[in-house]
């Protein structure tokens, strides 16, 4: 179980406490934030772009995907 | 049509086809319960004692009608009382919708008067919830929440409603329900994948969980089990999804499974999990579970895939679709050798059991007066283990557990919700003196409501599952489970206006099961049981299937 870094690119709805749910998945379920970024997408006020980089081995990256995937206000989650 | 808010919500629900919700008033929730009361002809509201008792009421009806399930409590402590119950369907993937009211939007943040941030609390352990300040939101966010709650693999939702959205006018549009969410397509090559896995082996296990019962699959899933010649083994969750007389029914596996049904799922060459999650008190160990059998997976959730168990084929879509798709494709085998090995474990485990009046001798006797529709609720501890290794079960819906959140004090909520489904059908709750402390205020709603739920109090007079651990693992060392209160049951009944009776033995239980079953209302049976009684097989705690403890 090798551990490595990974980058997400996370578009979710512009909604109060949208960025709560994301980062609390992270902390309900155990998983590394090592850095974030949060804006405004790029001429859609609907939307923001979360950047995050995570670290976990090829299991872990695959579960943070799917899990952030059913958050409701997640519109695409991406690995870059 | 203009309205305020208020009735905003309450029409929206009886558009959505709710007859019960149940709940408790208080400030935040007042305009909903003056919108109620001219509403109360087609809307019926069930008055707990407690908000954690509508919790698990709206969270068994659920359960047993496969509807939705509404809870309505004020702001501040009605809110957090509403917690466990919230998590117990997060849990149990049940869809219940909870409305709570709020400050005044202009008080959030203010720590005002009976203000607390209940969506910031109750975010890990919803699919979704909402803060709504506009009345313009309330219907749209209602029928979301509704959507929500049933699409897909099902949970609860909550939906917090200021004070000032509940009574500003705008207008309503009728609250129609929107479809549910479509289910991601099934990617078709895994049916290949998994009929070779399945056409190949020779020792195929079934193990049906709570999907199957969600999605309607029990049907389809006794004729998969026929078509591939299989012997079936449950999850706790799983366990109504299948007549109790078809043969290939093992029970349930896991820490406290029946014989038959750990020993088949040890021995299989293929386990072909439908509707699981493989928690780990189903596998035990997971690298041990997981060494000698390929396993297919089947499931609506795509984050449950390799979350616990890694799997050798994984079917992500809607189980009824997927097992008869994969229905089409596997061949007809026989595997005559394996299923027989089956049998010589069920003769093994019937020969064991002794007569007298313990927990099996209890649960057949109850088992005497009800049907196969009849609903069964538990509490936690041993006696609900008692429950799910013999009674026995044979129609979805009938038998409401806390699965995963293991909540002690479900059981006389939830029979309260099933039970004002239900009709005058009698529900049975079997319950332990300990969980039945923690919510038996709630019989005071089922004697007021009229409900026929029969009570049968499983009394050791200690918190038995908690003490077979220290029996077992900490040298007899009871600390903290030793009851020994003196309640009197039939009094606390009589108290409550219902009806209550002791039994000591097989005899007097008869007596009393005649009696309560005959009542209209709700009884309270008080069953004495020795205390050193344990549910046995027992997997110890991270333990593997070759570990289980059978004496
Ligand atoms: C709310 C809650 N608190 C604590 C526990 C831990 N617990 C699990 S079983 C159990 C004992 C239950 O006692 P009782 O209801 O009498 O059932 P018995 O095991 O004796 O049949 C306890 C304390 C729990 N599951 N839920
Ligand atoms: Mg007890």
């Amino acid at each position: 179980m090798e551990i490595k870094n990974f980058t997400l690119s996370i578009i979710v709805t512009n909604k109060a406490g949208v960025l709560s749910r994301v980062i609390g998945l992270f902390s309900k379920r155990g998983y590394n934030i090592d850095t974030l970024y949060v804006g405004p997408k790029v001429e859609d006020s609907r939307h923001s772009r979360i950047i995050m980089t995570s670290s976990g081995d090829d299991a872990t990256r695959e579960q943070i995907i799917k899990q952030l995937r059913k958050i409701f206000d997640v519109q695409e989650v991406k690995l870059i | 049509m203009k309205l305020r808010g208020a009735a905003i919500v309450i029409e929206t629900l009886i558009a959505h086809g709710v007859t019960d919700v149940f709940g408790y008033p208080g400030g935040a929730v007042l305009e909903l319960y003056n919108e109620l009361y001219s509403r109360s002809d087609r809307l019926r509201h069930i008055l707990s004692c407690h908000e954690q008792g509508a919790s698990h009421a709206a969270d068994g009806y659920a359960r047993a009608t496969g509807r939705p399930g509404v809870v309505i409590a004020t702001s501040g402590p009605g809110a957090t009382n509403l917690v466990t119950g919230i998590a117990t369907a997060y849990l149990d993937s049940s869809p219940l919708i909870a409305i709570t009211g709020n400050v005044s939007s202009n008080l959030i943040g203010k720590d005002s008067f009976q203000e607390v941030d209940i969506a910031g609390i109750t975010m890990p352990v919803t699919k979704h919830n909402y803060i709504v300040k506009r009345a313009e939101d309330i219907e749209d966010t209602l029928c979301e929440a509704f959507q929500i709650a049933c699409s897909g693999r099902p949970g609860p939702v909550l939906v917090d409603i200021t004070k000032d959205a509940q009574i500003a006018e705008v207008e309503f549009y009728g609250g129609s329900p929107k479809a549910l969410f479509a289910v991601p397509e099934t990617d078709l090559d895994a049916f290949e994948k998994a009929s070779k896995l399945i056409d190949e082996s020779e020792k195929p296990y079934i193990y049906c969980g709570g999907g199957v019962i969600s999605s309607g699959a029990g049907k389809l899933l006794a004729d998969f089990a026929e078509r591939i010649d299989a012997p079936v083994g449950f999850s706790m969750m799983g366990l109504s999804a299948m007549d109790c007389d078809n043969p290939r029914k093992l029970g349930m596996t896991g820490m406290h499974g029946t014989y038959p049904a750990i020993k088949m799922n040890e021995e299989a060459d293929l386990i072909i999990a439908v509707g699981v999650r493989f928690s780990d008190r189903a596998t035990g160990d997971k690298d041990e579970y997981r060494k000698n059998t390929k396993i297919v997976h089947i499931d609506i959730d795509d984050a449950e895939i390799n979350k616990n168990i890694s799997c050798d084929v994984d079917i992500v879509g809607n189980i009824s679709e997927s097992l008869s798709a994969l229905c089409k494709v596997v061949k007809k085998s026989s595997h005559a050798e394996w299923n027989a090995l089956a049998e010589n474990y069920k003769r093994e485990a019937e020969a064991k059991f002794t007569g007298g009046f313990n927990p099996r001798s209890i649960i057949r006797a109850v088992q005497k007066f009800t049907g196969k529709n009849t609903i069964v609720a538990t509490d936690v501890g041993q006696h609900q283990m008692w429950v799910a290794q013999y009674y026995r079960f044979s129609n979805p819906r009938t038998f409401l557990t806390s699965g995963g959140l293991g909540t002690m004090g479900f059981g006389m909520g939830a029979a309260i919700g099933a039970s004002s489904a239900n009709g005058a059908a009698r529900t049975v709750l079997f319950t332990g003196d300990g969980s039945f402390h923690m919510n038996l205020n709630e019989f005071a709603t089922a004697v007021r409501y009229k409900l026929p739920i029969v009570v049968i109090v499983m009394n050791n007079n200690v918190l038995g599952m908690v003490r077979q651990w220290q029996t077992l693992f900490y040298e007899k060392r009871y600390s903290q489970t030793v009851l020994d209160r003196v309640t009197d049951y039939v009094k606390l009944a009589e108290a409550f206006g219902g009806t209550g009776y002791k039994a000591a033995n097989l005899e007097e239980l008869q007596n009393a099961l005649d009696g309560a079953f005959k009542s209209g209302g709700p009884v309270i049976i008080d069953c004495a049981i020795d205390r050193d009684e344990m549910v046995l097989p027992m997997i110890p705690a991270g333990g593997s299937y070759a570990d289980a403890i059978y004496n």
